[in-house]
């Protein structure tokens, strides 16, 4: 029932994504020439590791029924150019709704990889300021459930409960984020995320609801993550 | 530079907010139009029709007027009625209708249509109602006043905007 969309289509709108991500940085083509040139001084390119992870994906899994626990390790080249691995568990437990009864079940690791610019313009100080794009990757398995869904003109018992459905999802993100230098190798930050879906398998059933690292099905998302990173 | 951070905070503040997005039209139901031979729009003119069934527990679930304490699909009468719409079954491989129609001297003709479907529950959100759609695979009536009935669109789901059956009246009613 859900459409792939051909694989030129899911390019281009990836393309469109980096495009935007460069127009919205109000961008001129020196100055894009210059994001992608290395400075030149004294400074060695490679300058070490960090890894983070999140605090808000936590924070939602327990006030609500749906988070994320998510690390990532960067890399950083010339304090310009990071190199970054995402990884996280996505996580929904949606029991019974009060209103429409449905159950809905689905915990997996979602990936993305992509890079992050200092736009800062003093790129080697302590606190950085970046943007940056990703590309991301989940699949995961839903339980749907609805017990006891009653025809209202048959009178029959209708419910259904789907186990293990596979399904994935292909997103690309745009990033903004802060890093703030507190003290030793410890930083403290934040970004958000633009999220934008590229192709989708929902299964059979029409759409899914969570989609672990993504958040709620839909052709976009915004979201925000709060970082602890520490230098390595 | 401020204005990158002005535009992404307002779009933090969007974030935030909740929405759901559930179909405005939630209902699954089949769409049925009223045909002469020469596929023009037809009505009930004079006539009066009834169409009722029976439920799954065997209760004679139906309505006419003659028949009491049970339940009317529907009910139409007049030049106006050239489509109408019915529900469906959710998990029944097989809906059988009763359509009765009484035509202007008070004369009654009843015919039985059978709707094969195949059935597939859906699934929008944790907010939204769990429902049905359906494939129709075949349709059959008896003749007493359905001259044909044919499938237009075999796909009922949330679209209003169709026809699923063809339903071809005799014209000597």
């Amino acid at each position: 029932m859900s459409k792939i969309p051909h694989i030129s289509s899911s390019i281009s709108r990836l393309t469109v994504s980096l495009l935007l991500l460069l127009v919205g940085m109000g961008s001129t083509k020196a100055q894009v020439t210059k994001m992608f040139t290395l400075e030149k001084d004294s400074i060695p390119l490679f300058r070490g590791f960090s890894v983070s992870f999140d605090l808000v994906g936590p924070a939602m899994l327990m006030l609500s029924d749906h988070g994320e626990y998510e690390g990532a390790l960067r890399v950083n080249l010339h304090d310009q150019w990071f190199p970054i691995f995402e990884v996280g568990i996505g996580k929904a437990n949606h029991e019974k709704d009060e209103v429409t009864e449905i159950t809905y079940k689905t915990t997996a690791p979602y990936f993305r990889i992509g890079m992050d610019w200092n736009i800062l313009r003093n790129k080697h100080q302590s606190n950085r300021m970046y943007a940056g794009f990703r590309y991301a990757f989940t699949s995961y398995k839903v339980d749907i459930i609805r017990e006891d869904l009653p025809d209202p003109v048959w009178q029959s018992q209708a419910g259904f409960g789907v186990k293990d459905m596979g399904c994935s999802m292909h997103w690309a993100e745009i990033v903004f984020g802060i890093d703030a230098k507190v003290f030793g190798p410890l930083h403290l930050g934040w970004n958000v995320r633009y999220k934008r879906r590229i192709v989708n398998n929902d299964g059979d059933l029409g759409t899914t609801w969570y989609v672990p690292g993504f958040g709620t099905n839909d052709s976009d998302n915004l979201a925000a993550n709060f970082n602890v990173i520490i230098d390595i | 530079m401020r204005k990158i951070i002005v535009l992404f905070l307002i779009g933090l503040a969007v974030a935030a907010c909740t929405s759901i997005d559930c179909p405005v039209n939630n209902s699954v139901r089949t769409y049925y139009a009223l045909k002469k031979a020469d596929g023009t729009p037809d009505t009930l003119n004079k006539d009066t029709m009834w169409v009722w069934t029976q439920r799954v527990d065997g209760t004679d679930t139906v309505i006419s007027k003659q028949t009491q304490g049970n339940l009317e699909l529907n009910y139409f009468y007049g030049s106006s009625a050239s489509s109408f719409d019915l529900p469906i079954s959710y998990t029944q491989p097989e809906d059988v209708l009763y359509m009765l129609v009484r035509n202007a001297k008070g004369i009654n003709y009843l015919d039985t249509i059978r709707i094969k479907k195949e059935n597939y529950p859906h699934f929008e959100s944790v907010d939204c109602q769990a429902s049905y759609f359906h494939t129709i695979t075949g349709v059959s009536a008896t003749h007493h006043v359905v001259d044909s009935i044919v499938i237009n669109n075999p796909q009922v789901n949330y679209e209003q905007n169709t026809t699923h059956f063809k339903l071809y009246l005799k014209a000597n009613r």
